[in-house]
């Protein structure tokens, strides 16, 4: 059964994320950092991961951009990406589904590290997201694998390690890699 | 009104100094041929996306000026990033909007609204920290020192006629994933690079 996962274990996981990925960026490039935050999250206001958000309000070591709609969050992303900052993308099911065009023509055919939470908002606890009465759940993990990318199901606490994991993975196939927020985040 | 794209472009390429351009749409296959081989970052593929790639770049690198080199029909596609971009207020994004009421590289239809459509007045209500219209190319010279001082977000909206090209007619030869490789080492010069230059 999937358990929802604390609002303060993926923020640090995010930071420990972020950190990793800081590390390995002073080790590929001469440029200096620039800025002293750990990375950036932009957000479309999503109401499965809306305690990290909230959460994340009060974090000094993480920016946040609130954008106005998934296409904006996944090109701004890429701007970050070239200028050599960490991203991690918050946004819903129905955000993805509104924002193919974007996913493909920015993070795909721009092999641009991407990597999204995805929040399964009216997912059941009792089924598979494959098999919900909710069309916006049922079609999330199929959509992705149509366009071939990688994902992961965060089912509860001890799921949080994929996090770094798909992380990385987005950035080794230059490309989007995806966690799903199972349950709304406690 | 300013006749051809093109004399913006150019005047703009001769005072931009260290920034990174972005371009969109008609005023691609223009910029190709006036800054061969800088630091710029087409918006192809994805229409409407330039301002949010520009803000991306502002945002990472606040030490360099980003000039968007926008077009109405493409701003439409995505106008809530004005508001975005507010939001995130990145002092060093200057965001040109080409306006000539016309989807021009799919054959010139009619945008919504037309060239009645107010950008400026748009990017004042989203929170823009300066927002202004320039159709006249004598004009726009004697301004643009004083736009690219500015503490951004600054939106100028151009009024020009249609460019002499267009994505359709004169296609991008490098590829957008070539691009942004390009550009993020320029700005951050890989150590195999950075080694080979030292």
């Amino acid at each position: 059964m999937p358990e929802s996962i604390p609002a303060p274990l993926i923020i640090d996981t995010l930071k420990d994320t972020f950190r990793e990925a800081r590390a390995a960026l002073r080790a590929e490039v001469a440029e200096p950092p620039v800025h002293t935050h750990l990375g950036w999250i932009l957000s479309v206001p999503d109401t499965h991961q809306k305690t990290v958000l909230a959460a994340l309000d009060k974090e000094d070591s993480i920016r946040v951009v609130t954008c106005a709609t998934e296409d904006e969050a996944t090109a701004i992303a890429a701007g970050l990406h070239v200028g050599g900052e960490p991203v991690v993308l918050m946004i819903q099911h129905a955000g993805l589904y509104a924002s193919v065009n974007t996913l493909r023509g920015v993070a795909m055919d721009g092999r641009v590290p991407m990597f999204y939470m995805i929040g399964l908002l009216s997912r059941e606890k009792d089924k598979d997201p494959r098999e919900s009465r909710h069309s916006m759940v049922r079609f999330c993990e199929p959509l992705l694998d149509t366009f071939g990318v990688p994902h992961a199901r965060l089912e509860g606490p001890n799921d949080v390690h994929l996090i770094p994991e798909y992380y990385r993975l987005s950035r080794t196939r230059r490309g989007p890699a995806a966690v799903l927020v199972g349950l709304e985040t406690a | 009104m300013i006749r051809k794209p093109e004399d913006v472009l150019r005047v703009i390429a001769a005072a931009r100094g260290d920034a990174i351009v972005v371009p969109t749409m008609t005023t691609a296959p223009a910029w190709r041929a006036i800054a061969p081989g800088d630091l710029s970052v087409t918006c192809v593929g994805f229409m409407g996306g330039a301002s949010s790639l520009g803000l991306g770049m502002a945002l990472a690198r606040p030490d360099r000026r980003v000039l968007v080199l926008d077009g109405d029909g493409s701003l439409l596609m995505q106008l809530g990033s004005l508001a975005t971009i507010a939001g995130a207020a990145p002092r060093n994004l200057v965001h040109f909007l080409f306006k000539n009421g016309v989807y021009h590289t799919s054959g010139a239809q009619g945008i919504p609204g037309g060239l009645s459509v107010d950008f400026v007045m748009m990017a004042r209500g989203a929170g823009y920290r300066m927002a202004t219209a320039i159709d006249d190319l004598d004009a726009f010279k004697r301004r643009l020192p004083e736009i690219l001082r500015a503490e951004g977000p600054v939106l100028v909206e151009l009024h020009t006629g249609l460019a002499e090209q267009t994505p359709m007619t004169v296609r991008e030869r490098t590829p957008f994933h070539q691009q942004l490789h390009d550009a993020r080492a320029k700005l951050l010069r890989p150590r195999a690079s950075a080694a080979a230059n030292a």
